[in-house]
C-alpha cells in the first residue's frame, strides 16, 4: 500500500516468509546435488551440468505447484491466508530458479557447437507436428517468459499502473504457465524416465492443484438472504445487527450481483463494496483496525464511512446507504460513487447491548 | 443469513503488521516446516531415481593410432589391435559438436596417424580427434603408407533385421555427455548430427551379442534427414546388419521406420 513505490517494504513477516522459502529451495538443491548422488544407483554419475539442470528444473516445477495450491488452500482454510500475503516473492524466486535451469540447458546441451546457442535452441528440434519428440523446450521457454513477465510486473507499481483488472488478468496467465510446464515435463524428461517416481510426482502435482481448485470452487455459496422490498424503494434486508461481531463485517449479495460488506464498529454500522481496490480481496472478511476496514489479503485500509483510504493514500471504493428497522439492517442496493461519505448508522443502545 | 459467524471470531492476520496472531503461529510453523521438509524429501526421491546414464566417459590421455580410414557411412578408423593385429574400429569425431571431417578431408582408404582422446563406452571406442595435424596426418612419417599387410575388414552381411531402439548421436552416447541419450537430450543430439557427428543406433535387443550399431541408410550412406524426427525416440527400423570387424553397421530402410 505504498504511494511512494519502494522495491519491497520489508517487515518481520516477509522476512520469515522469504527465509522459509529460501530454506526450502536451498535444501532442495543441496540434497539434489550434494546428498542424493551418494545414493544414486548409477554406473557413473551424470554430468554436473545435467545434474544441476535436473535439480533446478524439478525444483521450479515443485515450487510452481505449491504456489498454485496456496490460493485454494486459503479459500478452504483461512489459516493459510498469511501464505497468500507474500506469494509474489514465491513467484519471483520460482522464476529465478527456472532461469538457472534454462541457463544450464543453454550452456550445456546447446553449447560446444558451431551454431549459436540461442539459434540452436530454437532451431535444433523442429518436430512440431508430432507429440512424441515434440520440441518441448519451446513450451519451457514460453513458461519461463510468462514467469519473467509476472515477476517483473509483480510490484504494486504495476498493479496501479495497469489497473487491478488488467493486472489480475495478466497474472492469471500463471495457470497457462503451469500447463506449459506440465507439458514441458511430460513431453520431455518424463518420456525417457525409467523410474515411475517422477511421473507420480507430476501426476500428484496436477491432481492436487486441480483438486484444490475444484474443492475451493465448490465452497457452498452463501445462503440466499431474505430480500424485502421496502415500499418499492429497492431497499433490501441485509441482515441483523446481532449477526455482526464488533469490528467485523458480513458480506451480502445485492440483487444484480454486487457484493456488499457491512461493518459494525463503535456502536455504528457502515456498508462498502466487498471488493478491495487492490486486487478485489474480500473486504467483508476483513476487520476494523485503527478505525479502518482492513483487507484480509494484503491489508489495504479504507475508512468505513467514506470508502477512502487514509491519507496519504488515494484509493477509493463505493459506499452504500444503510438504515435500521428494529434490529434488521436495511440496505439501499445502489452503490454511491467511490469515496462518497455516508453517515454511519448508529445502533441504539438497547440493540448494542445484545451483542 | 449472509454471515459466516465463525469467520468473524478467527484470528486476523495483516501482513504488514509484525505480529502473527498467536493461535496461528503453531499452524503456520507446521505448514512452513512441512514445506521445507517436503522439499528435501522430494529432492531426494527425484534425484535418486533418475536414469542410470551409463558408463560412457572421456579418457583424458592423448592417444595415437595408425590405421586406415573408411568413410561410409561415417568416417571410422581401423587400426591393428596391439595384441592380435586384428582390425579394430574406432568411431571418430572432431572437437565439440563437430564431425571428424570438419575442417579436413578424410578419404576412403587413407592411411593416417590419428591423435586425440578416447571416449569409451561398451566395446567400441571413439577418438575425439585433435585439431589439424595433431588430429590426422599421413601415416608412417607423412608418407601415407599403411601398416604392412593391414587392411580394413571386409563387410559380412548378417542378414535383414527389424530392430527396436533409439537413434543417438555417437559422441554424446559414447560419454561426451552423461546421460547422452533420451528425450531431454534430443535437441543436443540434433545439434551433434547437424555438426556431422556419426549417427548410431542403440537397440533394445541384440544381434550377435551387440546392441550398438553405426547407423546408415539402406545404401550404406550417412543416415538421411528423416532421422531428426526419429531421434531420441523409441523407433523400430528394418534393414541389413553388416559386420565390419568388431563394428556392426545397421543399413536401415527409413521407409520402414515406426515410432513406438
Ligand atoms: S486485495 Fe490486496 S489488500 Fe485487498
Amino acid at each position: 500500500m505504498s504511494v511512494k513505490y519502494v522495491p519491497v517494504t520489508w517487515n518481520r513477516n516477509k522476512l520469515i516468509y522469504d527465509l522459509v522459502l529460501i530454506a526450502g529451495v536451498v535444501l532442495y538443491i543441496y540434497v539434489y546435488l550434494m546428498v542424493a548422488p551418494a545414493f544414486q544407483a548409477v554406473t557413473r554419475p551424470p554430468d554436473g551440468a545435467i545434474l544441476r539442470m535436473q535439480a533446478f528444473g524439478s525444483c521450479a516445477f515443485v515450487m510452481l505447484s505449491v504456489i498454485l495450491c496456496i490460493g485454494p488452500l486459503a479459500r478452504l482454510d483461512r489459516r493459510f491466508l498469511p501464505l497468500l500475503y507474500n506469494r509474489r516473492h514465491f513467484g519471483v524466486l520460482t522464476c529465478a530458479v527456472a532461469f538457472v535451469h534454462a541457463s544450464y540447458v543453454l550452456g550445456w546441451y546447446f553449447a560446444f557447437s558451431p551454431v549459436d546457442p540461442y539459434v540452436a535452441m530454437l532451431s535444433s528440434n523442429t518436430s512440431f507436428g508430432q507429440v512424441q519428440g515434440f520440441p518441448f523446450e519451446a513450451l519451457g521457454i514460453a513458461a519461463l517468459l510468462i514467469l519473467l513477465i509476472l515477476a517483473v510486473t509483480s510490484h504494486d507499481f504495476w498493479l496501479a499502473f495497469l489497473t487491478p483488472t488488467v493486472w489480475k488478468a495478466i497474472h492469471m496467465s500463471i495457470y497457462l504457465c503451469y500447463a506449459l510446464v506440465v507439458m514441458h515435463v511430460a513431453l520431455g524428461y518424463l518420456q525417457s524416465a525409467e523410474n515411475p517416481v517422477f511421473a507420480v510426482v507430476v501426476g500428484a502435482s496436477v491432481l492436487t492443484v486441480s483438486g484444490l481448485h475444484f474443492a475451493a470452487s465448490r465452497i457452498p455459496a452463501r445462503a440466499e438472504p431474505e430480500r424485502l422490498e421496502e415500499g418499492g424503494t429497492g431497499w433490501v434486508v441485509a441482515g441483523d445487527v446481532a449477526d455482526i461481531a464488533e469490528k467485523r463485517g458480513i458480506t451480502f449479495d445485492v440483487p444484480g450481483g454486487e457484493r456488499v460488506a457491512i461493518f459494525k464498529y463503535d456502536g455504528k454500522l457502515s456498508a462498502l463494496t466487498n471488493a478491495c481496490a487492490h486486487q478485489n480481496g474480500p473486504l467483508g472478511e476483513g476487520k476494523i483496525i485503527a478505525g479502518c476496514v482492513t483487507c484480509p489479503w494484503h491489508g489495504f485500509q479504507f475508512d468505513p464511512a467514506s470508502g477512502r483510504a487514509p491519507a496519504p493514500f488515494t484509493d477509493k471504493i463505493a459506499t452504500y446507504r444503510l438504515k435500521l428497522d428494529g434490529s434488521r439492517i436495511l440496505l439501499d442496493p445502489r452503490p454511491n460513487p467511490p469515496g462518497t461519505h455516508v453517515d454511519p448508522v448508529t445502533i441504539p443502545d438497547e440493540l448494542a447491548k445484545v451483542t | 443469513m449472509a454471515v459466516a459467524n465463525d469467520k468473524q471470531r478467527e484470528p486476523f492476520f495483516v501482513g504488514y503488521f509484525n505480529k502473527i496472531p498467536a493461535p496461528l503461529v503453531p499452524f503456520l510453523a507446521i505448514a512452513c516446516g512441512m514445506f521445507v521438509a517436503g522439499m528435501g524429501l522430494l529432492s531426494f526421491s527425484l534425484a535418486t531415481t533418475a536414469n542410470d546414464p551409463g558408463d560412457g566417459r572421456f579418457v583424458w590421455n592423448r592417444v595415437e593410432m595408425t590405421g586406415i580410414i573408411t568413410t561410409e557411412p561415417y568416417p571410422v578408423l581401423y587400426a591393428p589391435d596391439a595384441e592380435t593385429g586384428e582390425p579394430t574400429a574406432f568411431l571418430l569425431s572432431g572437437q565439440g559438436k563437430r564431425g571428424p571431417g570438419v575442417g579436413r578431408t578424410l578419404e576412403d582408404g587413407m592411411a593416417v596417424l590419428a591423435g586425440g582422446v578416447l571416449l569409451k563406452r561398451g566395446s567400441i571406442d571413439m577418438i575425439q580427434l585433435a585439431g589439424g595435424e595433431r588430429g590426422v596426418k599421413p601415416a608412417n612419417g607423412g608418407t601415407g603408407t599403411p601398416p604392412e599387410g593391414f587392411a580394413p575388414p571386409e563387410p559380412v552381411s548378417l542378414g535383414r533385421w527389424r530392430l527396436t531402439g533409439e537413434i543417438c548421436d555417437g559422441k554424446c552416447y559414447q560419454g561426451a555427455m552423461r546421460p547422452g541419450r533420451g528425450l531431454a537430450h534430443k535437441a543436443c543430439a540434433s545439434l551433434c548430427l547437424i555438426g556431422e557427428i556419426p549417427t548410431v543406433f542403440v537397440s533394445t535387443g541384440n544381434v550377435e551379442g551387440e546392441e550398438f550399431f553405426l547407423l546408415a541408410d539402406k545404401d550404406g550412406k550417412a543416415a538421411p534427414d528423416a532421422i531428426y524426427d526419429l531421434l531420441a525416440l523409441t523407433v523400430s527400423l528394418e534393414g541389413e546388419v553388416e559386420r565390419r570387424g568388431n563394428l556392426l553397421v545397421f543399413k536401415a530402410d527409413f521407409d520402414t521406420a515406426e515410432l513406438l
